[in-house]
């Protein structure tokens, strides 16, 4: 990994001068090396646009991670690409069924129901739930089972195409969840924090397939119900569209701060550990600087 | 539901006699293959169910309604998954073996999604299969049991073989099509059913207009059970 910063501005702000952000950066930098020690990350990544003063900061951003949950966002880009085109009515009922096949060799597989943090999908079971219950499931609670279920009606080459129409790099879906075959072959979902940014830019921005699209997904990502990344280094009062991303050895946030006054900032966090060490408070801690900088450095002094 | 459909049953109607549209989706008369390459020629007679509360006030046996048969998804050609519904007749003669079968079983029976019928347009219709003649059932929970296990798709499997030799299962295994995995396949084979009230003088031509109409009155009031007594649990 080449841990090294670097300022990717897209442009000078006006207000506050050249020299705070300077120092705001340098500031920035140091607090995020002394978190990567403190936690004994293996390996970080973080990207963050403020549309409020249009700067753009990213550590390790083009560094791949496994997506872990992370992946789900591209998911919900190709459900709403097909919802946008008139291909998939949001309610279309699918039948819940804990049933797939390998991407390696068309081997039937199911998820493990007693991992999977949701009861509302599995609860189910036989049964029908609508595309747009499948999505807020998958995002809200990173439900792997109507995850699977949006991938087996969405198709992965729609995903990929949906990343490809609207140019985001860094996010590479090849299967659905829990899928051992594809796993040992080596083929997993990776990203990297600028192409989550990107993916959550275009949201934020109304850019994704349409205004409406773009409100139905962050309507969505608004009830997140995991709050332990991004939200938690941030003052209660902030409203986060985001989706979380964590497995043994990985712990990741990406999502969309809105803040009372001003324009919201996208915020990509993704850091890898030892499976033996736990994921700990790395990434609220990376947000709460992160909101520090940005909220007091900048716009306060 | 009104008060014609109350007393006269469903409608059965000729599917020649139907649009363009659900002609090509309904494909009757057509002959299809198996897995095996046998051809197997395609139902002409459906019960049209007009609403979802008559599929569900529609009782085919005592804990049996037309709609456990007709639930699908969006694999479903999209006008079949809108109302009116069409359900080859041979339906009733599954439902009867189906009652059988959760008296044996001596708990409720439990027809999955899309496991009930699946018009030839289904996406899960690929060779002939005897959900396109309405006369399978995908069984995926049993009681309070959710099958997924192969003690349990086994147990099942044998009280259905046990109920009688019309009955045909999937074993457990993971072969789409041969073996059932996360359900009992029950069929009963290629049937075709023709109702008293319809002349087969014709294959491919429009009958008389007149509405013809399927469960005899004399058998309404079995079918018309109180609700209590027709709940499936």
């Amino acid at each position: 990994m080449v841990a090294k910063a670097r300022s990717t501005a897209a442009r000078v702000p006006v207000q506050p001068a050249q020299d705070s952000v300077a120092a705001a950066e340098v500031s920035l930098y140091r607090n995020l090396l002394k978190i990567k020690n403190d936690h004994t990350l293996e390996d970080l990544g973080i990207s963050f646009y403020d549309a409020e003063t249009t700067v753009q900061w990213s550590y390790n951003a083009d560094a791949y991670f496994h997506a872990a949950s992370t992946m789900k966002l591209a998911v919900l880009l190709g459900v709403f690409r097909q919802v946008d085109r008139g291909d998939l009515a949001l309610d279309a009922p699918v039948h819940v069924r804990n049933r797939f096949t390998s991407i390696v060799n068309q081997e039937p597989f199911m998820l493990d129901l007693g991992r999977d943090a949701d009861p509302d999908v599995y609860g189910h079971l036989g049964k029908t739930l609508t595309i747009r219950e499948l999505a807020y499931w998958m995002i809200t609670k990173s439900s792997n089972l109507a995850t699977n279920l949006l991938v087996d009606i969405v198709g992965i080459p729609t995903i990929q195409l949906a990343l490809d129409e609207l140019e985001i790099d860094g996010i590479r879906v090849l299967r659905g969840v829990e899928d051992s075959r594809a796993f040992e072959a080596g083929l997993n979902n990776e990203v990297t924090a600028h192409g989550l940014l990107k993916l959550l830019r275009l949201i934020a921005e109304g850019k994704a397939y349409s205004q409406k699209a773009c409100d139905e997904m962050l309507e969505i990502l608004l009830d997140q119900q995991f709050r332990s990344g991004i939200p938690a280094g941030l003052p209660k009062a902030a409203r986060v569209a985001h989706k979380t991303g964590n497995i043994s050895t990985v712990h990741h946030d990406a999502g969309i701060v809105y803040l009372e006054g001003r324009k919201p900032y996208v915020l990509v966090i993704l850091t890898q550990f030892p499976a033996e060490q736990g994921r700990g408070k790395a990434v609220a801690e990376v947000s709460r600087d992160i909101f520090n900088t940005l909220a007091e450095s900048i716009y306060e002094s | 539901m009104n008060h014609e459909e109350s007393e006269q049953g469903l409608k059965v109607v000729d599917a020649f006699d139907l649009d363009d549209e659900l002609r090509s989706i309904l494909k009757p008369g057509e002959l299809l293959r198996d897995a095996q390459g046998r051809r197997h020629r395609l139902p002409r007679y459906f019960y049209e169910v007009p609403s979802h509360e008559v599929a569900l006030a529609t009782r085919l046996t005592a804990h049996f309604a037309m709609n456990e048969f007709v639930l699908n998804d969006l694999k479903e050609a999209p006008r079949l998954q809108q109302y009116p519904r069409y359900i080859p007749c041979a339906v009733r003669i599954l439902a009867f073996y189906l009652e059988h079968f959760r008296s044996a079983a001596g708990a409720s029976v439990h027809i999955a999604v899309n496991g009930g019928y699946r018009s030839p347009s289904h996406k899960m219709s690929q060779n002939a299969s005897p959900h396109m003649w309405g006369t399978a059932a995908d069984v995926y929970r049993i009681g309070s049991n959710i099958l997924r296990t192969k003690e349990t798709i086994d147990k099942y499997n044998d009280i259905a073989e046990d109920v009688s030799d019309e009955i045909h299962v999937l074993p457990y295994g993971p072969v789409t099509g041969k073996n059932a995995d996360d359900h009992v396949h029950i069929d009963l084979g290629y049937i075709t059913l023709a109702p008293r009230e319809i002349s087969e003088d014709r294959m491919e031509h429009p009958q008389e207009s007149k509405p013809r109409f399927a469960f005899e009155e004399r058998r309404a009031k079995e079918r018309r059970a109180p609700a209590s007594v027709a709940e499936n649990e």
